[in-house]
């Protein structure tokens, strides 16, 4: 009977949890989908704003002229410089920043679908504590985010490669070392979103419109907010804040998750 | 021996719906507990709140005499609420992976393919699950719940949708497990094959408890009689009213039922002292159905 059961302490539940999350993740085409669209979206937006980019044009109603700013310097599709708050331009509008939203579409759907699916069942059936779930996901996600936020930095490699862009990092305002404070501050920021949509989930269940539409108009907020917190020429200090920021929503949120499985119906 | 599942004043209510109210029951160690009633009368929330899938208003659940919320006690439960929780797109043999992974089992392929061959589903490994058809989804709910070989089984209709070949394997597993120790808490319309491997009832209605029994005990308040056939039906049954006390007419077979007396004696009553002829003539059960459509009945007026 159950022999065959491993012990069921706080590490090995979490094992297990993490044991089922991460196959359930890797044996799905979500998550390859989305790595998909994260390498391509870049290539997408640099190569064809490349060939729209640095028009003018007379607005026909206002008499204004208007002009699309174009990608000059690949680096501007990781992020700008200075950490000001959001500009209404081209190159603030479509960057890496766009992935946030991504991630938080796909912890929706990830989440979702055990609920959609009725594997919950079978999940807390034998599974009383519904926290090791919520870490569990939290971490699967964000190793999703991760790797999400990987392929979009390769994708704008491609991207700017194809489109002829700069790679001066001097051109931009930045260094090396300050773009890779920068990558790291913008994936611990995912935490953020990844602990709000789940959350969001938890509350959605097998509503899925309800989770994303609540990610998204969360993520919204939290949008202009991005620019300043993950500059391009971050440094120790943005990273603390970001690791720190990710942690505390991460625990905070996942607290609440925690309490919302746990009083309220799951089927 | 001791309670597998012990349930006082358990009560549930979802916003103004009062679901249970006040349910108590004692599912005992090793039986096969046939859980009985109405549609709506609680016995999915009753098994949903067992398994700790909803959250109980107030009342106490206990499993082998320890909170239900207990890790240790949740590990030993298998179990099938309404339709088995798997990934569609995925092969049956992934979403057991990912439940043996769940339950953190060690030979994670040999006990999947013990599961599978119990239930005769060793061929459909391959497929993946939303193209298996209504029974083989059944039984590989039932392969999910065996996993890990609980010592208590929760199933929710499992027999819905089974053709016959599948309600006798079914009938033939579960009877196993039972004997192999396994408590086993089964709720089912199907009455008819309920009645084939249950130890116990509890028959619910209105969120309470209306009757817990035992096999025995059923078959004690379920007395056997005769069902005959005239060409005189009335005067028959009125001539058997009076000689043996009880003559029912039942209505959809057009049979009368005679309690108390052996059908021999019946037949020869009727013959020698009255010259009817008896066409058809039998001894039968009540059966568990029409024991609690009679219950049902007498709860209604």
């Amino acid at each position: 009977m159950n022999e065959t059961m491993k012990k069921g302490g706080f590490k090995d539940r979490l094992k297990t949890m993490l044991n089922v999350d991460f196959r359930r993740m890797f044996w799905a085409p979500t998550v390859y989908i989305m790595l998909a669209v994260s390498l391509a979206l870049p290539v997408l937006i640099l190569v064809m704003t490349s060939f729209v980019g640095g028009m003018s044009a007379t607005d026909p109603q206002t008499g204004l002229p208007t002009t699309v700013e174009a990608f000059t310097n690949v680096w501007q599709a990781i992020g700008s410089a200075g950490g000001n708050a959001m500009r209404m331009d081209l190159t603030s509008m479509c960057n890496i920043n766009l992935l946030y939203f991504l991630v938080a579409i796909f912890v929706c759907l990830f989440v979702g679908e055990d609920f959609r699916s009725g594997y919950v069942k079978n999940l807390f059936a034998v599974r009383a504590k519904k926290l090791d779930y919520v870490l569990s996901k939290t971490i699967v996600l964000f190793v999703a985010a991760i790797g999400m936020f990987i392929f979009y930095f390769v994708g704008a490699m491609i991207g700017g490669g194809i489109a002829g862009l700069s790679f001066d990092v001097a051109a931009v305002g930045a260094s090396v070392g300050g773009i890779v404070a920068c990558m790291v501050s913008k994936i611990f920021f995912a935490l953020v979103f990844v602990s709000i949509a789940l959350t969001l989930s938890s509350v959605g269940k097998q509503r899925l419109w309800l989770s994303i539409l609540g990610s998204l108009a969360a993520g919204m907020l939290l949008f202009t907010m991005i620019p300043m917190m993950t500059p391009l020429n971050a440094g120790a200090f943005n990273v603390i804040l970001c690791v720190a920021g990710g942690s505390l929503f991460a625990a905070g949120l996942g607290a609440v998750s925690n309490v919302i499985l746990n009083k309220t119906s799951l089927v | 021996m001791g309670n597998a599942i012990e349930i006082r004043n358990l009560t549930k209510s979802f916003g103004k719906k009062q679901a249970l109210n006040g349910l108590t029951m004692s599912v005992p160690e090793g039986s096969i507990y046939g859980f009985i009633g109405e549609n709506g009368s609680g016995k999915s929330t009753t098994e949903k709140l067992i398994c700790g899938l909803i959250q109980p208003s107030g009342g106490e659940i206990k499993l082998w005499g320890k909170d239900y919320r207990d890790p240790e006690m949740r590990s030993k439960i298998g179990v099938l609420i309404e339709a088995p929780g798997c990934f569609p797109n995925f092969t049956v043999w992934n979403n057991m992976k990912l439940q043996a992974a769940n339950l953190g089992l060690k030979n994670e392929d040999e006990e999947i393919r013990r599961a599978l061959h119990l239930v005769r589903m060793d061929g459909a490994a391959s497929n993946k699950f939303k193209n298996c058809s209504l029974g083989m989804k059944q039984r590989i709910g039932i392969a999910f719940a065996l996993l890990g070989g609980p010592k208590l089984l929760v199933l929710d209709e499992p027999i819905n949708g089974l053709d016959a070949d599948g309600m006798r394997i079914m009938r033939e597993i579960l009877t196993d497990l039972s004997r192999r120790g396994t408590t086993i808490l089964i709720s089912s319309h199907i009455l008819g094959e309920l009645e084939k491997i249950a130890t116990h009832y509890g028959i619910i209605r209105g969120g309470k408890m209306l009757r817990e029994m035992t096999a025995e005990q059923l078959n004690a308040d379920c007395p056997t009689y005769v069902a005959l056939k005239t060409d005189e039906i009335e005067k028959t049954r009125d001539i058997l009213q009076r000689a043996f006390g009880r003559a029912d007419m039942d209505e959809q077979t057009g049979e009368i039922r005679v309690h108390g007396a052996p059908a021999e004696a019946i037949a020869r009553y009727l013959y020698a002292r009255h010259g009817i002829a008896v066409s058809e003539i039998r001894t039968a059960k009540i059966s568990l159905e029409e024991y609690y459509i009679n219950l049902m009945q007498e709860g209604r007026k």
